[in-house]
């Protein structure tokens, strides 16, 4: 091992030039840091979680709430109407129970995670009441407690310094963006959505299913409103030329022909229709961008022509039809309203809700016509559904905003329900008056809304009678574990692709996809069932939001005012006054949020983009700085052509450098980046058009955890892949807090380090603060045979001198309110058991390990089934001990006694033990480039190889057949680094791609040099400079034989990091234990003693090497043996009983009957055939099974 | 809940409090609360008896 090196700040890259971001480390161990962390690279990557809950409790529910429909009644005699709202929610800061008589009132997330309490705040709003349209009555109303994400604007935590986070036992770094739920830290997973307001077009053969003439090819746009609900709406083409709309309610799809929707929605002529579906058929097909063919006019008729066909000629005649349709699914079967206006509510509330005024969706139910129309031609191609291009990221405040939407809706709508019912039963005595609907209100409970949020978090299952245009139900929440600080990272940034996605057997969704670039990172993906579903983001990748980036409030209105004008003063030209219809190829349309802004000639677009994009960087400019300008070019039947801007939440988003104007750092979206320029430093020269922007950093489109892996630009690519998954398995330091937590689990490592060869995000993301290996000494040689097939050799003196020492801490909470039954007061205390006195011997033994108060002794070791706790019934005097389980000892680390509230003694405990783990025989350890090994030996010091020249003997030995297949280069060069920095002090910059870059290296194209960027030859010229061999090799001895080796060995430093996969969680053996009462076999399950199942394949196995005995040991003597009675004349196996020796009063109880005695057979009466035959039991079992459905076994029995 | 022993009155047994620190002894029975400062979860004191090497298997 390598101990803790002196430096006194700077290190030495590879490179010539300083490492980026080094912290002073001297500073960093002499003296007290007094400086605090910046954590603020931390806090970005959980932004976009704790940034959407403030959505949610800032401006979020007041948009939901104010969208609800309310309640309206009517008395049916005193003729009183009431009219029933909801405003002003809110969520307050999570405070203690009432009957505390705490100092501070404040609840805190270190209380809620040590007692399991759930971190939740009151969550209140004002129920407005209006009678005869008079004045407004205000009734403030709770409607439970709400969680609260810990870090958000609502929790205690936000805005404290580290010294104060640290009083409040949290770590110093504290991200937040998690709730805490019965003492768990739980998150709401982000998952991946159709990009709001975006129409994309699809082709799938379900929708050949929809009905008869139904093609395969449709539009698809998911509206969202500023609320955050959704609602999905399709457009379908038919093969009959026409066009239908699809759109779901209570997860039922209705279907309506598009011309009743486009006449409903405006006053307008059906001429006036016709020339703007028309206005993109060109003549001449062969021009460039060129979408409509000269199907189109009739198209337009037939649309029209199948609206006139159902008699409908005006705006009114299609408003009434849709409200005819729609009244019962409206649920507006007993309101008196018009037809008409039920049909316009169907608008409002189904057609394009992004969108408020009819005319913007006429107009934009007329782009997703020609977008279809072309589409349907092939004058455009579909779009991939499954690229990011097409996706956003629905971020937890905005699904808790829909729930909760939902729920008080729900609410409002069982308030109507039994205003209703009263009203109709007892019409006299309920008029309506105030403290009637106050009484109905305790009748239904309001506090049901938080409690299905909290539902929500705690199973991630999802009630709703709408389903919220959410494809799943279910996953929507998942435990932060906190084994590593990787793991627990890695929780915040990861992204689901869907449940529904998960059932799929196509492999097109998984797809590591191109447009994906920057956005979600290559590497960090797990193999197996979740892989390119569960993706993460990349480090520099960032969530739009509702704020702008001054942090106020972002008002899509004016937003749209402000570009408009911005746009019109270049060329735009607005929708309003309709002077003629424009379309591409000469004219594209301009989409801003999903709404038609206009049109620009299609030659005047790029020097406009570039106008666009210089005034976006500049700060209070009327172009918000993240808005997306995706500019679609025409083609020759590619994507639909456009310019798409999207100013909208929940985007990704990443920064380029423009190489424009003053080189401002824009930010760019997955659409756009499509179809820019960005140069990669380091990359070829661009052959096709001049570059526009530059990637800032060469390993931007890493995640964290990927970008932590040393020279992985050295390493092949699965490799990576296998470390981010090792990485977020290793033992490390998990928490700093360690003594305020109450996991379940929890690993820790004793003696970690900080790696020498390190990259720059080690630094950036505070990792020294969680530090996860240990630099070892690492030869590659095949020594002794035990570190074969990935075996690895420890040195047992390293281990001893505490190398990858470790502790596992399990907690166990004791909650003994669960027993109480309904009415009972305390019944259940912890006490040290009194009836255990009358044993005197047991009650030492038992006084040994639990104290006065029924709980261990902190500092305690317990071995297994020793006693831990005690807990008296005070009705029956019985005690209840709990005896620790397992066969390793533990050490009881803390014991903590919960109030449980009110005046009650002690009922709630939570005891920690500790358990030892010595790296031992069996135990899995990794290095940082996928090359995984288990410890096959701890070698003794003495028989170690050493060093030739130093003497060193290594701390782990691995098998150089390790390396050829796997191709770790990286680790190679790790190796040979850190033995330099171990012998400079320094540490050293192993940041990928660094070469290649401008800040590292010398920018030199990476394909002129062939991949040969150069770090292997500095490497060796600095083991030279210190008198090593160039390669990295050092002569060494036989440790057993004192011979010199014949060839140099590999000997360098490589951090290495201890698994949590342990043998001692593993392992599993038997001889004798339970069996199976039915069928007397062994059981299976390590927890139970079990065994493991010796299968058809393993008995293949043996019967191939004729190893006949060992397969009946296995199978028969091992398993089910039994010996049976048969008789020989019957051949009965069920028949024979055992004789009674005694008649009389012994053998009417049953008690004169004796093993080995006189058998019987029932049948033929005599004991004479009675023969004894081995065989296992399940045959006797299966002999029982036939007798009951009355079949006969014979057995036929003879002697060979 | 005593026993039968004849053995003085147990002693009672010291927590200290999850927030201030402070020592607080507590009888059976007694309300789980630190007396100063109010805040509701103690962590039991490390005991201050001998343990031998191995102490389980050889009683103290």
């Amino acid at each position: 091992m390598v101990g803790r090196t002196e430096s006194s700040g700077g290190s030495v890259a590879i490179g010539g030039s300083a490492m980026a971001s080094t912290p002073k480390f001297g500073s960093f161990y002499g003296g007290r840091k007094e400086e605090e962390l910046d954590c603020s690279s931390l806090y970005d990557l959980t932004k976009p979680h704790t940034e959407s809950f403030d959505y949610f409790v800032e401006r979020g529910l007041e948009e939901a709430v104010r969208r609800l429909q309310p309640i309206e009644l009517k008395h049916p005699i005193s003729g009183t109407s009431l009219r029933l709202w909801v405003e002003k929610p809110n969520v307050s800061p999570p405070m203690k129970d009432l009957g505390s008589q705490a100092l501070d009132q404040r609840l805190l997330p270190s209380e809620c995670r040590l007692a399991g309490l759930t971190y939740r705040g009151i969550f209140t709003a004002d129920i407005c009441m209006q009678w005869n349209n008079g004045v407004v009555v205000r009734h403030n109303i709770s409607y439970g407690k709400m969680p609260v994400m810990v870090k958000s604007s609502v929790c205690h935590l936000r805005g404290l310094n580290q010294k104060q986070l640290v009083a409040a036992k949290e770590e110093a770094t504290e991200m937040g963006g998690y709730f805490i739920c019965n003492g768990n830290e739980r998150i709401i997973r982000l998952l991946i959505m159709p990009k709001r307001n975006y129409v994309v077009g699809v082709k799938r053969t379900s929708y050949k299913n929809r009905g008869p003439s139904y093609s395969d090819k449709g539009v698809m746009i998911r509206c969202v409103r500023p609320d955050q609900s959704a609602v999905t709406m399709r457009m379908y083409y038919m093969n009959y030329g026409s066009a239908s709309l699809g759109f779901s309610v209570r997860r039922q799809e209705f279907l309506i022909p598009v011309g009743i929707i486009l006449k409903a929605l405006i006053e307008s002529n059906e001429y006036e229709i016709y020339e703007q579906l028309m206005s993109i058929q060109s003549d001449s097909k062969a021009m460039k961008g060129a979408l409509g063919s000269q199907f189109v006019s009739q198209r337009a008729k037939i649309i029209l022509e199948e609206v006139r066909q159902l008699s409908l000629f005006t705006r009114h005649d299609c408003l009434q039809f849709l409200g005819n349709r729609f009244r019962p699914v409206m649920g507006l079967e007993d309101k008196q309203q018009h037809a008409a206006v039920v049909g316009e509510q169907v608008l409002n509330d189904y057609i394009l809700v992004h969108l408020d005024n009819p005319l913007d969706k006429f107009n934009l139910l007329v782009f997703m016509l020609q977008k279809l129309f072309a589409l349907v031609d092939g004058m455009a191609a579909p779009d991939n559904a499954d690229a990011l291009q097409n996706h956003e990221i629905l971020l937890p405040g905005h699904l808790l905003t829909i729930v909760v939407k939902d729920r008080i809706q729900d609410w409002l709508l069982r308030v109507q329900g039994q205003l209703l019912k009263e009203m109709k039963e007892k019409p006299a005595e309920n008029d309506l008056q105030l403290k009637h609907v106050q009484k109905v209100f305790e009748k239904v409970p309001a506090s049901d809304v938080s409690k299905k949020v909290e539902y929500l978090l705690n199973t991630g299952n999802l009630v709703s009678q709408s389903g919220l245009d959410l494809n799943q139900v279910g996953g929507f929440t998942l435990v932060a574990e906190k084994l590593n600080f990787l793991r627990y990272l890695s929780h915040f940034r990861s992204v689901h692709r869907g449940a529904f996605f998960a059932t799929l057997r196509t492999t097109t969704v998984r797809k590591l996809l191109p447009e994906s670039w920057g956005f979600m990172c290559p590497v960090h993906t797990p193999d197996g069932s979740p892989c390119g579903l569960l993706n993460h983001l990349t480090a520099a990748c960032q969530i739009s939001s509702d704020l702008d980036a001054r942090g106020n409030k972002k008002d899509p209105l004016a937003i749209r005012k402000s570009v408009t004008k911005v746009m019109v003063n270049l060329g735009l030209v607005p929708v309003l006054p309709k002077l003629s219809n424009m379309a591409p190829p000469e004219y594209l349309t301009v989409l801003l949020d999903g709404c038609v802004i206009g049109h620009l000639a299609t030659g005047a677009i790029p020097s406009i983009i570039e106008h666009l994009r210089r005034l976006k960087v500049v700060d209070g400019s009327e172009v918000p700085a993240d808005m997306e300008i995706a500019y679609i070019p025409c083609t020759s039947a590619g994507s639909y052509p456009g310019l798409y801007l999207a100013t909208t939440p929940s985007r990704f988003t990443r920064t380029v450098k423009q190489m424009f104007g003053d080189g401002s750092l824009e930010l760019i979206g997955p659409l756009e980046q499509a179809y820019m320029e960005i140069k990669c430093p380091g990359g070829n020269e661009p052959i096709g058009p001049k570059p526009t922007h530059e990637e800032i950093n060469a390993t931007a489109f890493l995640s964290v955890v990927a970008s932590l892996t040393p020279w992985s630009d050295h390493n092949q690519s699965p490799r990576n892949m296998y470390q981010c998954q090792m990485g977020k398995q290793t033992m490390g330091f998990p928490a700093q807090a360690l003594q305020c937590r109450a996991d379940n689990k929890m690993y820790r490592i004793q003696t970690p380090q900080m790696p020498i060869a390190q990259t720059n995000a080690w630094n950036k993301y505070h990792m020294n603060q969680f530090p996860t290996g240990t630099n070892a000494i690492v030869a590659v040689l095949a020594y002794t045979g035990f570190d074969m097939e990935d075996a690895m050799i420890l040195n047992k003196s390293s281990v001893e001198r505490g190398l990858h020492y470790g502790q596992v801490y399990k907690s166990e909470t004791i909650d003994l309110t669960e027993l109480r039954q309904r009415g009972d007061g305390v019944t259940n205390v912890f006490a040290r058991s009194g009836a255990m006195a009358r044993f005197k011997e047991q009650a030492d033994k038992s006084a040994n390990f639990i104290d006065i108060d029924g709980l261990p002794y902190v500092g305690q070791t317990l071995t297994e089934g020793d006693p831990y706790c005690s807990v008296v019934n005070k009705m029956t005097g019985q005690s209840k001990i709990s005896k620790l389980k397992g066969s390793e000892a533990a050490i009881v680390d803390y014991v903590a006694a919960i109030n449980t509230g009110s005046k009650d003694p002690l009922q709630k405990v939570t005891i920690r033990t500790r358990h030892p783990r010595y790296p031992q025989i069996g135990d899995k350890f990794s290095s940082r480039h996928g090359q995984k090994g288990v410890c096959s030996q701890l070698w003794p010091d003495v028989d170690m190889p050493f060093s030739a020249v130093t003497g060193m003997r290594p701390d782990i030995i691995i098998n150089p057949h390790a390396f050829p297949s796997r191709m770790t280069i990286g680790m190679l060069l790790e190796s040979m680094a850190a033995k330099a920095g171990a012998l400079d002090g320094k540490f050293m910059n192993a940041t990928p791609f660094k070469k290649s870059s401008k800040e590292g290296g010398d920018g030199k194209d990476f394909a002129k040099t062939g991949g040969n960027d150069g770090t292997a030859d500095l490497l060796g010229q600095q083991m030279n400079a210190h008198g090593f061999n160039y390669h990295g090799t050092e002569v060494m001895y036989s440790g057993v034989l004192g011979t010199e080796f014949v060839c140099e060995i590999y000997l360098g430093v490589v951090y290495y990091q201890r698994l949590r996969h342990m043998v001692s969680d593993k392992y599993q053996v038997r001889s004798m234990g339970p069996v199976n009462p039915v069928t007397r076999q062994p059981v299976k399950g390590r927890k139970v003693g079990g065994g493991i199942r010796f299968g058809e394949m393993e008995r293949d196995s043996l019967l191939a090497h004729g190893a006949a005995y060992l397969l009946h040991d296995r199978l028969h003597a091992c398993s089910d043996y039994h010996t049976a009675n048969v008789c020989g004349f019957c051949g009965s196996l069920l028949a024979t009983v055992p004789l009674p020796t005694t008649r009389g009063s012994l053998g009417s109880l049953g008690l004169g009957i004796q093993q080995g005695g006189k058998k019987i057979c029932r049948v033929c009466n005599t004991s004479k055939g009675i023969e004894t035959v081995a065989m296992p039991f399940v045959f006797r079992y299966l002999a029982a099974e036939l007798a009951a459905m009355n079949i006969k076994l014979t057995m036929t029995l003879s002697q060979n | 809940m005593d026993g039968s022993m004849s053995a003085p009155p147990p002693e009672p047994v010291t927590y200290l409090c999850g927030d201030c620190g402070a020592d607080n002894t507590l009888k059976p029975g007694d309300v789980i609360q630190c007396r100063e400062c109010g805040y509701r979860i103690l962590y039991k004191k490390r005991t201050r008896r001998t343990f031998g090497w191995n102490s389980s298997s050889s009683s103290t």
